[in-house]
């Protein structure tokens, strides 16, 4: 699944990033990489969130939430 | 001890309270200024411990090292310079787990570091524990616990940072990797161990130690070959450019991935081993969050929120400004009646009384305003909300093809438009930052607020502040249409990559807060005390100096002269009036000056004061300006072409004559064309 279909307090498992590079780099650098597991705090309904990444919270917008492979944990 | 000078550069994350932390060994004694060539702003300070100078210099907030940023780029080039002998790491302990990312990159470059971490006591609070010995063994550098709020472990951090200066690169580390120093086939497995805190995996390694060697081969003078190697393995473009090789061909493949995981393999280790109780989180930010970032009430919110701010703005700031008024009526009047007492020429006593003092003062009155409304914007800064306007506003952004991030710089045009269009470097994309750097200047400055309190508790009366308010609501609708008109014609694709860290949400610091107002506070008085000075010893001179030299009709003055020309174009605004075009045109130096001018112009001394007001608004009527021609006034005062900082602002950072023409004649336009609209349509109504 995409992560912008995960629900409210749901905890993520990232599979997959299919994004430009630099918007790739720039989330690994936060912490997020390709096995991390993350968790949505809040989301809007078009799939703008909220998520945890290692303990720290970040809002994400749709375009990146919905190129972001998931599964759940 | 022969006395010297230590440079210390403060490194961290944002929102990792670097600033408290510097601010609270420097205090409100910075020198501020920009980084060399480019905008990034840079802050000094200087403090003495025993007998040293230490030279402290607060580096942007960053998450990495590398050079995607100008923050970054700002902040490597400055580490690597001779300059800094020894750089402060300070992490957010609560999240030591995001932190320490850039803290194994600044180790790595080889000059010593001193880990500060910073908000312990939030860590004790939430029951959390860090193993203060293993910690430093396992990074190989002094790690002091402080908390810049509540200012404890300053004194050991300074004294830690006065003893690690001198640290050698290789100088060997005792911290052990057993299981994995067996396992390893690298020959040098057991000395990376003991030299360097971050070991990757053998092929890095090996590939490290290739790189080191063609480096050496090639480049004969290279300091720190590892860090070279490293950067050019994660495909830096800055440093492949300065150590020209074949790379590409050299390195078969993109490592950054690899090296970015293994570190984050290597802080798992660490937190694993010195971080106990870390599933203990704080509840309160979620708590809050359920309600600020509500998909539903995110929005009315923090409409609420800023409404309450702009309602601080205006009535305590207007019940402030009342006493700043008697005070001034008091002071024109003592120096007027001094200078006539020693008998000075009465054209100098009009200059100053009725220049000088009406204009600058009447500025002065407005400092109470000015200061609710950053002391407003500051506490919503430091207490972590602002980040979160960027998470609700990203959906009305998206529509507009902006990200939620772009709205920042908007509503800090609500204070200064100049920092509000540097603030909108935070965005990537060049394309959004143009946009938003044009649509910012809509944004109602503070600036901008003497011209609607005076405006519109000459007219309005009881609907005064709801008649001010609308100024506010006005410019963010005029600001977003804008921005929809320009995603119309510019048909590129919606690009929104909103990604901002929500930081937990915190009681502001009162020491913080002060040094941020304090700033602007300082700036405005600046600003009164040279260009409007200059501008009402200017206007006093074009309206009393004519064709025929002094004169005291002003009818014949060179400003009537130049007034009476424009006339006709604002006419159809209801701004026909030489004094207004004129008061208008001196804005263009400072909005401000709109006021000031006014003063001068229609000779009423304090203009802001109650009996200054009823004098200017009888002497207005009696021109036939009316409520709609004022309300007129304001939508042109709050739209026309911004001020001279702003417009020198917006040159440097979109580089280009271009865009920045392009922006005076949009908003000339759009000033002209809504006030024209006000006025026809206010006129036929009322």
């Amino acid at each position: 699944m995409k992560l912008n279909e995960g629900a409210k307090g749901s905890r993520l498992k990232v599979l997959h990033m299919d994004l430009p590079v630099q918007t790739e780099r720039r989330l690994e650098v936060l912490g997020m990489l390709e096995g991390t597991v993350i968790s949505v705090v809040n989301r809007k309904k078009k799939g703008a969130m909220i998520i945890k990444i290692r303990g720290t919270r970040f809002a994400v917008g749709e375009q990146i939430t919905k190129n972001i492979e998931v599964e759940p944990v | 001890m022969s006395k010297k000078e230590l440079t210390v550069g403060f490194v961290g994350n944002p929102n990792c309270g670097k600033t408290t932390l510097f601010n609270a060994y420097t205090g409100a004694n910075l020198k501020v200024a920009n980084w060399p060539g480019v905008t990034v702003e840079k802050k000094e300070g200087a403090m003495r411990f025993h007998d040293d100078t230490f030279r402290l210099v607060d580096l942007p907030g960053t998450y990495s090292l590398t050079s995607y940023t100008m923050e970054e780029t700002v902040t490597r080039q400055y580490i690597l310079s001779d300059e800094v002998d020894v750089i402060v790491d300070v992490a957010d302990a609560s999240a030591l787990e995001r932190n320490l990312y850039l803290t194994l990159q600044l180790i790595e470059l080889g000059k010593p570091v001193v880990l500060a971490l910073n908000m312990m006591d939030i860590v004790q609070e939430r029951g959390m524990e860090i193993d203060l010995h293993r910690l430093p063994e396992m990074l190989g550098i002094p790690c002091v616990p402080v908390s810049a709020r509540k200012k404890t472990g300053l004194e050991i951090l300074i004294h830690a940072v006065a003893h690690h200066k001198d640290k050698v690169l290789g100088e060997k580390l005792i911290h052990h990797h057993e299981e994995e120093e067996k396992e390893s086939h690298h020959k040098d497995v057991e000395e990376h161990h003991k030299m360097y805190a971050m070991v990757y995996s053998d092929d890095v390694e090996d590939k490290i130690d290739e790189i080191s060697e063609l480096l050496k081969k090639n480049y004969l003078k290279v300091d720190n070959l590892r860090w070279h190697a490293i950067k050019i393995m994660e495909n830096d473009v800055e440093i492949r450019k300065a150590y020209p090789l074949d790379w590409d061909s050299i390195l078969e493949r993109d490592y950054e991935k690899e090296i970015i995981n293994q570190k984050f393999s290597f802080i798992e280790e660490i937190m694993a081993e010195c971080v106990v109780n870390r599933s203990r989180k704080a509840e309160s930010t979620d708590r809050i969050d359920r309600v600020l970032t509500h998909p539903v009430w995110g929005l009315p919110v923090f409409l609420l929120i800023i409404a309450f701010v702009f309602f601080l703005t205006f009535t305590v700031g207007d019940w402030i400004k009342g006493y700043f008024e008697i005070g001034l009526d008091n002071l024109t009047a003592m120096v007027r009646t001094g200078m006539e007492a020693i008998h000075t020429n009465s054209l100098l006593v009009s200059l100053v009384a009725d220049g000088i003092f009406a204009g600058v003062g009447g500025i002065l009155t407005f400092l109470p305003n000015i200061f609710i409304l950053f002391l407003a914007l500051a506490i919503l800064e430091d207490s972590g909300y602002m980040a979160r306007v960027a998470y609700v506003m990203d959906g009305i952004m998206g529509k507009i093809g902006l990200s939620g991030r772009a709205f920042l710089p908007m509503i800090l045009g609500f204070g200064c438009t100049v920092p509000a269009v540097m603030a909108s470097r935070v965005l990537e994309n060049p394309k959004d930052r143009l946009k938003t750097i044009l649509v910012t200047p809509f944004m109602s400055c503070s600036a901008r607020l003497p011209i609607y309190v005076l405006f519109s508790e000459m007219f309005f009366g009881d609907m005064a502040m709801v008649a001010a308010f609308s100024m506010y609501v006005l410019g963010l609708v005029v600001a977003i249409l804008a921005a929809f008109i320009m995603k119309m014609i510019d048909k590129s694709k919606n690009s929104n990559m909103l990604l901002i860290e929500l930081p937990e949400y915190k009681t502001p610091n009162a020491h913080t807060i002060w040094v941020y107002v304090w700033e602007k506070v300082k700036d405005y008085l600046t600003k009164a005390g040279t260009t409007i000075f200059l501008a009402s010893m200017i206007m006093w001179f074009v309206m009393n100096l004519g064709p025929q030299g002094f004169t005291t009709n002003m009818d014949q003055s060179f400003g009537a002269l130049i007034g009476k020309t424009l006339v006709p174009v604002f006419a159809p605004l209801g701004l026909g009036y030489w004094q207004i075009v004129l008061a208008l045109i001196a804005g263009i130096a400072q909005k401000e000056v709109v006021v000031s001018s006014c003063s001068v112009l229609f000779g009423i001394g304090n203009v802001t004061g109650a009996s200054g007001m009823s004098g200017l608004a009888s002497v207005l009527e009696s021109m036939g300006f009316g409520v709609v021609n004022a309300y007129a006034l304001m939508v042109f005062c709050l739209l026309y072409v911004p001020c001279l900082a702003t417009l020198a602002t917006v040159k440097r950072e979109t580089r280009s004559w271009k865009w920045t023409g392009v922006m005076v004649c949009m908003q000339l336009l759009v000033a002209w064309v809504m006030a024209f609209l006000v006025f026809q349509i206010g006129s036929a109504v009322f």
